[in-house]
């Protein structure tokens, strides 16, 4: 191990196995303090299991996690006092209001009961907070549930799927309450089915599949390790869902797809000019050719679903 | 350290909180109050009545409904909060799985006391204006109903941390309640089988009932908050049916019997609360 200072959270060879079903695998990794981690997988891939186990919730078959060097059990009281946790899937009680539901949240924390108004409004709720949440939208309950998670300023968040059921105008609010957050030196991992949610703010990004780990590391390395090409869409009238036989013989070709009477076709830049003068030779009749940047969500797709065929 | 009283005390004002607005807790305890008064308007016949049928008349209407608000409060206590993510959130604050568990008994078992004390509350003015009452073995009474009624808030706790889902521990609280419904019928098929005559218990001659099987009707928590209440009123006859039984149906027995049909699945779901992935 490294010399550095102590993770705000290692997982040490995690796993849970439910029946039969291998939910987490030997998962390793690290947290430090300060950074915005990003948790990232397909649904399924044991992202909600990984925080539960973090959370102590989850007892898991195998491995530990330490928070801050002390080691997660179902009672671990003090270190859950300074973290602020949103569960994927969250309710409260239906018959209190958001205020009420808050109040006994800062009484079970200890904490002074004074900041309930403000909580309140910095999530828009204002109107709403004498309500029974019973009558709430999904999205209140989730907002709720933010606003429960910052109770206490806690120095370290854990949000699963925080923008889940969120629309555009509070997923913009709650990423920037979360880079907020970071800069009040707050350590922060939030996961994410959807990689566009995580990139513009995340330090480091854990990509997770079938309950392993697949990659640990900076955005800017994940795209590479993504390896994001551009592809070329050739646009030839009659192809009718065919590939030419003459694609085949043209070699460094990566990927062929096709889609009606388009072609789709991955490979270097350099290789272009060649694979469309190979078309024509074969008296193919080009109508169009353009090509397309796939985005790091793509490519994330891709991994995911490359690893499912596998 | 240990276990922290203030943290499960505010867990049971929340559960308390949120059950007493409950609406079918609500609607059961109207039914429960409504049924008691008229059931000692009834007996009581516009005259100076017979407290010995009054009792009897409340106690039919408590032995269906206390059981039945008891199971309604704890069946989805802990599946159900689990199920929906409430109980994640709960679990992620500095509070021990105990004080949580404890905490929903008391505040849940508070909603139910509330409920009984205003159904025989009410039905106790009624009481007053037309029978001859006995006001001791009334607050008695009160008390088993209570104590049944923590029995089974106590079975269905039991379930709800047991199983994983709330349908099947809904499913399990149906279960436990037919179980304290028929549990007798069980005893006295048993009787028949081996030879004893059920005629003998329906026309009161219970020398011929072998003493085992008032032992297992006893440990009945339903046969045996029925027996300790007519025992609190001093009642040898029911409907013309005398009650005559052997001398280790005493109250004291009958108590400890219903206390262990409480503490014995309340420690069960500790046990599995402790060890359950939420």
């Amino acid at each position: 191990m490294s010399a550095g200072e102590t993770a705000a959270i290692e997982a040490r060879d995690l796993t849970k196995h439910f029946k039969d079903v291998k939910a987490v695998q030997g998962l390793n990794m690290k947290v430090q303090k300060g950074e915005i981690f990003g948790f990232l997988g397909p649904n399924g891939a044991g992202k909600t299991t990984t925080i539960k186990m973090i959370m102590g919730l989850v007892r898991p078959t195998q491995g530990e996690v330490l928070v801050k060097g002390d080691q997660v059990g179902t009672n671990t009281v003090e270190i859950r006092q300074n973290i602020g946790f949103l569960p994927e899937r969250i309710s409260f009680y239906e018959n209190l209001t958001p205020v009420q539901t808050l109040n006994f949240f800062c009484e079970l924390k200890g904490e002074d009961k004074s900041c309930i108004d403000a909580l309140i409004e910095e999530v828009g709720l204002k109107e709403a907070a004498n309500r029974k949440m019973g009558t709430f939208s999904k999205g209140m309950v989730q907002l709720v549930g933010v606003a429960q998670a910052m109770i206490g300023d806690p120095s370290i968040y854990i949000l699963d799927e925080p923008m889940g059921g969120l629309d555009a105008r509070w997923v913009k609010v709650v990423r920037e309450k979360i880079k907020l957050l970071k800069d009040k030196g707050a350590t922060i991992i939030f996961s994410s089915h959807i990689l566009s949610e995580v990139e513009n703010i995340c330090d480091r990004v854990a990509i997770i599949d079938k309950g392993e780990l697949v990659a640990e590391d900076t955005i800017t390395n994940i795209s590479k390790l993504l390896d994001i090409r551009p592809q070329l869409v050739i646009m030839i009238p009659g192809l009718d869902g065919e590939v030419p036989g003459v694609v085949k013989t043209i070699d460094g070709i990566e990927r062929v797809g096709v889609g009606g009477d388009e072609l789709v076709i991955t490979c270097d830049s350099s290789l272009r000019a060649r694979v469309i003068s190979v078309l024509e030779e074969d008296g193919l009749k080009i109508e169009d050719i353009r090509t397309i940047e796939p985005s790091l969500e793509d490519a994330f797709v891709r991994l995911v679903s490359e690893r499912g065929g596998g | 350290m240990g276990f922290d009283i203030n943290k499960m005390l505010v867990i049971s004002k929340k559960e308390f909180a949120d059950n007493i607005r409950n609406r079918w807790i609500i609607i059961l305890t109207v039914i429960f109050v409504s049924l008691t008064i008229a059931a000692s308007i009834v007996a009581g016949g516009g005259e100076i009545g017979s407290m010995d049928d009054t009792v009897a008349g409340l106690l039919s209407i408590a032995s269906l409904l206390i059981p039945i608000i008891g199971i309604m409060l704890g069946y989805g206590t802990i599946s159900g909060e689990a199920n929906s993510g409430a109980l994640a959130v709960v679990l992620s604050y500095p509070v021990k799985r105990a004080e949580v568990l404890f905490g929903k008994f008391l505040g849940l078992g508070s909603v139910l006391s509330l409920s009984v004390l205003l159904g025989f509350g009410l039905s106790g003015v009624v009481i007053a204006a037309t029978t001859d009452a006995q006001w001791g073995g009334y607050l008695v009474f009160i008390g088993l109903s209570i104590l049944l009624g923590l029995v089974f808030l106590s079975l269905s706790l039991c379930c709800s941390a047991i199983l994983k889902r709330r349908v099947a521990s809904l499913g399990a609280g149906i279960v436990v309640f037919f179980f304290g419904m028929i549990v007798g019928l069980v005893f006295l098929g048993y009787l028949q089988a081996t030879g004893g005559d059920t005629m003998d218990l329906i026309m009161g001659n219970f020398e011929n009932i072998p003493d085992w099987f008032w032992f297992f009707a006893s440990l009945s928590p339903m046969d045996g908050y029925q027996t300790a209440s007519t025992q609190a009123f001093d009642i040898s006859e029911v409907f013309g049916y005398r009650m005559d039984l052997p001398e280790f149906l005493n109250m004291p027995n009958i108590v400890i019997s219903q206390l262990l049909w409480l503490f014995i699945p309340l420690i069960l779901a500790y046990l599995f609360f402790e060890r359950r992935d939420i």
